[in-house]
């Protein structure tokens, strides 16, 4: 008896398993004969796209299995909206890897930053929504009265980071954007501008100071974006694009879905650090310059930055942050709350946008952002909206700090200075001297 | 005589042990010769059978020899018995009988021994001879050895043994070999090896010992013409071509000339670069036979605080011919070649820049690569040019069947081997190759710079040129924008020749 219910189960099952996979060839392609109606844009760039020619349809992406928390039923299929790095990494298997390991991927999960802190005491829910979320990424919430099961509050969104329902990290479509999936649009600098801009990372404005952003808008006609293959200083060799450094293949190396790869400076931190392996990425960003420039060229354009990095770190960021750190400490701050005194938000502007502003201006040779939207702010706001703030914690500590860093600093002893005898010495050089060692990635203890 | 040898065989196995050793030392060497007769017949043809035949078997066989008398010694100390008296209950009285010569069944014993001595001597010769033979190398360990295995069958020396390149000859090189062996079996068991297995090979024998063997210094190969025909990634994938003189020369005393300067019998060349990874150098030297040296340094690494550990390399074959067999294509130069030998009809629009996009897409397995790529061009072809697909649909099959194959030649998901991943040191086209050295950061301390003048090392014929040979033409025949370069450039080429 036994045996004959074991056999019809096997038989039910195989059944069963047959009627799916039946299913599945049934439903392949039937979505557009109603999407090429309802939603013809959506219908008409993927036609045009990579991914018919493949024959990579609808369901391909957005099929879902039955116990998905975002799977709906939808004309006789189990489908889902949100299609995650997994279902793209079905076919892109190494992309989706890197990607997912990337710094980008964890964009979503800042909820204990300063930066989400602030958006939600001093904005709301609202603005940490509409703004942040939706280049971060959000966390997606499953709503099931919602028709696709996803939030109201967190659906639509393709932030970077976004925390998907299947555990994956990030939004493909952030930079590879649906329903076309250009090549072009990937590698146009407009499609990082969507995020990398404004006062506290303005990459895209110093991009478009910079000779290179120049150099790409005279020429963006013939800079060969849709190719096959885009290999800098062979395939196009007008300008690059922010792709072009970050991301993109190089005679030497393949495309890499990892945008810290050629990146050696952290300057990102209140004070900047050299990251690790920052050997292997310098060299990895020297391999892109050296598509069209020399290597004497590329080492002084690093040592250049270098020296930036330096005079900022040195001059303004450590004391700035020592000195923070010393209130604190003391307890010298008038209100507990973080972001209610003044002072903390004169120190946070002074690394978290001129701060920033000054380092991206020099890595991107962006002069203007370096200079007057960069160190000239930071110098401005240290001695005349921070250090009087100091004075005024009347925190005995702190204040010591500052009167021996101005006094004894040569950095900072110029304000209690003659002009005549600090001209004299810009003339001749002597003021000069004092940065001698700061154009070298590794500063020899000072 | 079979009786004999039965009570032999039923005395002999008096234990368990014993009688799972005769039976494997009986089975495995009528197999062996069994393989060895079908091998020979021709009947036999598969390379893999080999590792049965000549690793599986005699191993067998060894570990059944070596089962008998174990089981004899564990009856002995079962029983309590000695060997005499055990042998006396294992065999009929008249064999064990003593005679003058010794008792039957030792004179049994004996002479079946030869027969193993002769068996294990020739299976020993036949397994060293196996082990020596390419299929061995390329097919043993075929996931680690796959893409080497692959592009040796297509190479220069595909009809040069493994073993004459990386074991050399000798007892010594032999005894090398194995023990390096022995930690590859366990390499590859234990998967601790990388991928891709990395380069340069450090403990490799020296290349003037192996290479010199048929290619001696002396040789003169004088100057090679050589032409580069380009294809555009345009509608009619135009051609371009680039023609070269290569001045090779000869390394014999006395007529030192051309690239093979370098390793002249008269002149040592070394260098030191970082981390022995011989791609950015500390410094390059050149001893004359005097014994006076020329030290050029390189300044850049000064100035830009890159620092290594030094390990110093005299300068020989590999340094330049650093894929001399294990040639992996670069996936331009593999799509021109194939164009140029006629695999693809070029009357297909677009047909480069489909192809190039075919073979460089990332996938994820060989299968998906296969359908990719066809795709990838067919689908291409289907969709924007569907009246004129029908037509040409042959050589559409042909150009995804090349280009299949052009993958197949060079990409190994297995190995994480990929485009790019084994740069090739020949030239300067796709790698630093000859600038490594040749470059304006190596300064002698007088100031003295090695030299990188173009026509060092070729003389030029034409360059990415309309027509071969453009520069060798008169100035009616061809683009007279470069009149001057023309004119300098045939001017050289004649000097070089002797015209």
């Amino acid at each position: 008896m036994r045996k004959i219910v074991l056999l019809a189960g096997i038989v039910f099952l195989s059944f069963a398993l047959y009627g799916s996979f039946a299913a599945d060839d049934a439903v392949e392609g039937r979505c557009m004969t109603c999407h090429r109606e309802v939603t013809p844009g959506l219908y008409n760039q993927w036609e045009e796209s990579e991914h018919a020619l493949h024959s990579i349809t609808c369901y391909d992406c957005h099929s879902a299995n039955r116990r998905d928390p975002d799977a709906f039923q939808h004309e006789g299929a189990y489908i889902a909206t949100l299609v995650t790095p997994q279902d793209c990494g079905q076919c892109h298997e190494r992309q989706m890897e890197e990607f997912t390991h990337s710094h980008h991927a964890r964009a979503g999960q800042i909820l204990e930053s300063a930066d989400a802190y602030l958006a939600h005491v001093v904005g709301g829910a609202p603005a940490a929504i509409a703004g942040c979320e939706n280049c971060h990424g959000a966390n997606m919430v499953i709503d099931d009265s919602s028709p696709n099961h996803l939030a109201r509050r967190s659906w639509p969104n393709s932030g970077i980071g976004r925390i998907n329902p299947d555990g994956t990290l990030g939004a493909c479509n952030a930079c590879h954007s649906r329903h076309s999936f250009s090549r072009r649009q990937a590698r146009q600098p407009e499609t990082c501008g969507k995020c990398h801009l404004g006062p506290d990372h303005p990459q895209k404005e110093v991009y478009e100071e910079s000779k290179h952003g120049i150099a790409y808008y005279t020429n963006v006609d013939e800079m060969n974006l849709g190719a096959e293959r885009w290999v800098v200083g062979q395939d196009y060799y007008e300008a690059p694009t922010c792709a072009t450094c970050h991301l993109s293949a190089t005679r030497e190396q393949p495309i890499t879905h990892e945008a810290r790869a050629r990146i050696s400076w952290n300057l990102r931190a209140p004070i900047s650090s050299l990251m690790e392996d920052w050997e292997e990425r310098r060299e990895n960003m020297q391999d892109v310059c050296s598509a069209c420039h020399g290597t004497v060229f590329v080492d002084g354009h690093y040592a250049q930055l270098d020296g930036l990095v330096h005079l900022y770190n040195e001059k303004f960021a450590r004391p700035a942050t020592q000195i923070m750190s010393i209130l604190r400490e003391n307890g010298s701050l008038e209100s507990p709350a973080s972001f209610s005194n003044d002072i903390e938000w004169i120190y946070w502007e002074l690394w978290h946008h001129e701060g920033r502003r000054t380092r991206h201006g020099a890595a991107m040779m962006g002069p203007d952002y370096t200079w007057w939207h960069g160190i000239y702010e930071v110098g401005q706001h240290f001695y005349f909206d921070f250090i009087p703030a100091v004075r005024e914690t009347e925190d005995e500590e702190a204040i010591q700090f500052i009167d021996n860093l101005l006094e004894n600093d040569p950095m900072h002893n110029w304000l209690s200075r003659n002009t005549d005898e600090l001209k004299g010495e810009i003339r001749s050089g002597e003021m000069q001297e004092m940065f001698e060692d700061f154009y070298q990635p590794v500063l020899e203890d000072r | 005589m079979r009786k004999a040898y039965q009570a032999f065989l039923k005395g002999i196995s008096a234990d368990l042990f014993s009688r799972i050793g005769a039976v494997l030392v009986t089975s495995s060497i009528l197999s062996f010769l069994l393989f060895e007769l079908l091998r020979i017949g021709g009947i036999v043809t598969n390379a893999y059978v080999g590792l049965i035949t000549y690793m599986a078997f005699p191993l067998l066989f060894f570990i059944g020899l070596a089962l008998i008398p174990a089981g004899w010694y564990r009856l002995k100390k079962k029983t309590g018995k000695s060997y005499r008296e055990l042998a006396q209950t294992q065999f009929s009285a008249e064999n064990v009988q003593a005679y003058e010569t010794g008792s039957r069944i030792m004179r049994t014993i004996l002479l079946l021994s030869l027969v193993n001595v002769i068996f294990i001597g020739g299976a020993g010769l036949r397994t060293l001879h196996f082990m020596d033979g390419p299929e061995f190398c390329g097919t043993a360990c075929h996931t680690v050895m796959h893409p080497e295995w692959i592009s040796y069958q297509e190479s220069p020396h595909a009809h040069v043994r493994c073993v004459d390149c990386h074991v050399g000859e000798g007892v010594d090189a032999l005894v090398d070999a194995k023990l390096n062996g022995m930690w590859q079996i366990i390499s590859a068991t234990f998967h601790l090896y990388e991928q891709p297995i990395p380069t340069p090979v450090h403990n490799l024998r020296p290349a003037r010992e192996t290479c010199e063997h048929c290619h001696w210094p002396d040789k003169f190969l004088g100057n090679r013409i050589i032409t580069h025909v380009h294809y555009n990634t345009d509608e009619f994938s135009t051609p371009e071509y680039t023609t070269l003189m290569l001045k090779i020369g000869t390394g014999a005393e006395g007529m030192e000339e051309g690239s093979h300067w370098h390793v002249a019998e008269t002149n040592e060349v070394r260098y030191a670069s970082i981390d022995d990874e011989r791609q950015e150098m500390i410094w390059v030297e050149r001893e004359m036979e005097d014994g006076s040296v020329r030290r050029f340094t390189n300044t850049r690494l000064r100035s830009s605080g890159v620092t290594g550990e030094e390990h110093i390399r005299s300068m020989d074959c590999v340094d330049c011919h650093n894929r001399a067999t294990h040639i992996y294509e670069y996936p331009d130069d593999a799509v021109d070649q194939r164009m140029q030998r006629g695999f693809y009809n070029l009357n297909l629009p677009f047909l480069k820049e489909r192809v190039l996009g075919a073979i460089i897409n990332e996938y994820p397995s060989v299968e998906r690569a296969m359908v990719g790529i066809e795709n990838h061009i067919r689908g291409y072809y289907r969709r924007d040019y569907s009246d004129d697909y029908s037509g040409w649909s042959e050589s559409i099959d042909e150009a995804v069947a090349v280009t299949q194959a052009i993958y197949h030649r060079n990409i190994h998901p297995g190995m994480d081997v990929v485009w790019g991943s084994y740069p090739n040191h020949l030239g300067h086209r796709n790698s630093r190759g000859c600038f490594r050295c040749h470059n304006t950061n190596m300064v002698e301390e007088s100031g003295e710079r090695i030299s990188m003048e173009c026509t060092l090392c070729h003389s030029i014929l034409a360059y990415e040129s309309d027509v071969p040979f453009e520069f060798l033409r008169s100035s009616d025949e061809v683009d007279s924008t470069r009149q001057e370069i023309r004119e300098y450039l045939h001017g050289e080429f004649r000097e070089t020749s002797g015209l």
